[in-house]
């Protein structure tokens, strides 16, 4: 009766997506970085700290001194993501516990040996990344999931109860989870995404004004538009509600400064596609989605405290340069909504 | 039976096990255990339309020497494959893959082993085309259709006007559209039926649903999540089969073919799209040895410790499990002169 309540109560709604850009024009922020796919904004300062994921390390600006980075944390181990087109990955989600204790979801191990790791940044000097205040994990293979977990993309924090994006078992698509508080805290397979939607990978996370945890569901990097975005209970597990987006790979989902949802598309099928969406919805209404700025390949995405969105962006070499050229392409853009 | 009686009990038959009546044009009910089914927007589903689609699919006049219809490599008789290896076309060409059942094709948003196709009415005029299998262009399909009073007259009452290549393509997805398969001893045991699954069936589900990671692609209603996966099939040869790559380019698409769903199973032997596998027992040995090295080998392929009981318990579910009572056994109807 439960599970019949469930879907009773699971909402479905097609939508078509408005693909019709706003008038948002991205200014890169950050440059020369080689695949980011993390970025979190420090509490109280407004520093910008992001995954400089392929470089293996965490970097931080000041927004209002763009174009300046230093080192925070590095040395993360580095592994391959993808069949061709292949990425390297190191570092991947980031979320702060407080001014000072950052959280970094880890990609540079294998599924099964991977650590979302505690860092006090408190401190001017860089740390190496085996550094870290508290290691957490690994979920290592067997009954909770058959391969283990990895590559830990996404991480939101609600008071001490940090959520997981992990990708690993396929059959589950867990979002993890682990308190903070805890002397010892371990990981834990929370939310059995995939059991629960039928769809693969939970990338995106982010925690709504009410609680709920929501959770962009990547879908397959193979079939179009996809991505659901679903939202579930931290207290009993349950969904909610999930919603069709129309977007092809919900990369990274943040809540604005006006409780505005947020999601960024990498679009695998077609990066000329990918882009920042809003996506107004409610729990009974559905969702609309409409096409805010194009981005090539966008991964994550947070509010900095001027309001504005910053966008982690893998973009592409380009055709022109030079074959010895050590530039990388990715960047963080700065995105200014006005709904 | 008289002609014109024919068509009104035959699509009578077709509405009922689609959940149409003469009157309702929107999507259909579907069985027990498969998710909702979209239809497009601009090609609702209608009794006369389906039932217009159904004489089209079993046509061999859409074929150069009138001797292949769709029906022909996509046989209800055969699990709606053809029972062998490659699928066989005109003047008895071979193709170098096998041909997939069309149940619960519905749900496929991309269609072909490789994806090539969107959507039921973006792959409907394919085989017709190809030289190797119908041999017919498309207009000469719609001008001998045009020719033929019964099928000129139903185009115009469904469609407004003769057939053209598009309303050609509507009419056969339409009826495509309603061949599925769900309500299998699985979902009556799901749905609490706990005597709907043999004892060594429900082992098999155990071992389907946990140690052996099927559904980390055979996941869902109608146990396909749709995408594409190289599971190293064909790839030791010479000159593999790309798949998938061949339409997208993108390299990690090398060796990858869409998800076959595992509905009827049983029945649609031999197995993977160039149909080298002639038994479950050797499509779960296959998975069971980590499938085949290569480059682009799934991620989710790898290295399985089941014991021999185990193999014979999954096959078991896969058969028994996911075969249905109800099974969409349509029988080909008059067609119109």
């Amino acid at each position: 009766m439960r599970t019949i309540i469930l879907f009773a109560a699971t909402l479905l709604i097609a939508i078509a997506v408005n693909t019709a850009a706003h008038a948002a024009d991205p200014v890169v922020v950050l440059k020369g970085l080689d695949n980011p796919c993390g970025i979190a904004v420090q509490p109280e300062t407004g520093l910008i700290f992001v995954s400089d994921s392929a470089a293996g390390k965490v970097v931080k600006f000041d927004p209002k001194k763009p174009l300046t980075s230093t080192d925070v944390i590095t040395d993360f181990p580095i592994s391959s993501y993808g069949k061709g087109p292949e990425y390297a990955i190191g570092p991947l989600g980031l979320a702060f516990l407080d001014k000072n204790t950052l959280v970094v979801g880890g990609g540079g191990l294998d599924d099964g040996a991977e650590l979302l790791r505690v860092y006090d940044v408190s401190g001017d000097k860089p740390i190496k990344a085996d550094k870290m205040k508290t290691k957490i994990g690994p979920l290592t293979a067997g009954d909770v999931s058959i391969k283990g977990e990895g590559n830990f993309y996404a991480v939101a924090i609600a008071g001490n109860t940090v959520y997981v994006a992990s990708n690993g078992d396929d059959t589950k698509g867990w979002v993890l989870r682990a308190d903070l508080g805890a002397d010892s805290p371990k990981l834990e397979g929370f939310i059995a995404t995939k059991e629960a939607t039928g769809l693969d990978a939970p990338v995106g996370i982010a925690i709504a004004s009410n609680g709920l945890i929501v959770v962009g569901q990547m879908g397959e990097i193979s079939v179009p538009g996809d991505s659901l975005l679903t939202y579930y209970s931290p207290k009993d597990k349950t969904l909610r509600a999930k919603f069709k987006t129309g977007l092809h790979d919900i990369a990274g989902l943040a809540y604005g400064k006006t409780n505005l949802l947020y999601a960024v598309d990498f679009a695998w099928i077609d990066a000329k596609q990918g882009g920042l969406f809003r996506l107004d919805s409610d729990l009974k209404g559905g969702v609309s989605t409409k096409k805010i700025a194009g981005l090539d390949k966008p991964t994550a995405l947070a509010i900095g405290a001027d309001g504005a969105i910053y966008v982690t962006v893998f973009g592409s070499v380009k055709k022109d340069a030079k074959k010895d050229s050590k530039e990388k392409p990715g960047t963080v853009v700065k995105i200014i909504d006005t709904p | 039976m008289p002609r014109l009686i024919a068509p009104v009990v035959v699509s009578a038959i077709l509405f009922s096990a689609a959940g149409l009546s003469a009157q309702d044009s929107s999507p259909p009910k579907v069985p027990l255990g498969l998710p909702p089914l979209s239809v497009p927007k601009d090609n609702p589903q209608t009794p006369a339309k389906i039932a217009l689609g159904k004489q089209l699919y079993f046509d061999k006049r859409l074929s150069r020497d009138n001797t292949v219809a769709c029906a022909s490599c996509h046989d209800p008789a055969k699990g709606w494959s053809n029972g062998e290896r490659f699928a066989t076309g005109v003047r008895g060409q071979v193709g170098g893959r096998s041909a997939p059942t069309i149940i619960n094709a519905a749900y496929w948003p991309l269609q072909f082993w490789d994806g090539r196709a969107k959507h039921l009415e973006g792959q409907a005029l394919g085989p017709i085309a190809n030289s190797i299998e119908m041999d017919l262009t498309i207009k000469e399909a719609v001008e001998r259709l045009n020719k033929i009073e019964g099928y000129k007259k139903q185009f115009q009452a469904v469609f407004g006007s003769d057939a053209t290549g598009e309303t050609l393509a509507k009419a056969i997805a339409s009826f495509e559209r309603t061949v599925l398969s769900g309500d299998a001893p699985y979902d009556r045991f799901k749905a609490g039926d706990k005597s709907a699954l043999s004892e060594a069936a429900q082992r098999g589900m155990t071992v389907f649903f946990k140690k052996a990671n099927c559904t980390a692609c055979h996941g869902g209603g109608n146990f396909s999540d749709g995408a594409f996966h190289n599971a190293g099939i064909g790839m030791d040869a010479k000159e593999p089969d790309v798949g998938r790559f061949a339409v997208t380019k993108l390299l990690g698409d090398r060796g990858s073919f869409r998800t076959p769903t595992l509905r009827e199973i049983g029945r649609t032997a031999p197995y993977m799209h160039d149909g080298s596998l002639k038994t479950l027992e050797d499509v779960v040995e296959h998975y069971v040895k980590g499938g085949i090295k290569n480059p682009q080998l799934d991620e989710e392929i790898f290295s399985l410790r089941l014991d021999a009981k185990q193999q014979a318990d999954l096959v078991t579910f896969l058969k028994e499990g996911l075969s249905s009572k109800s099974y969409p056994m349509i029988k080909a109807p008059e067609l119109p002169k």
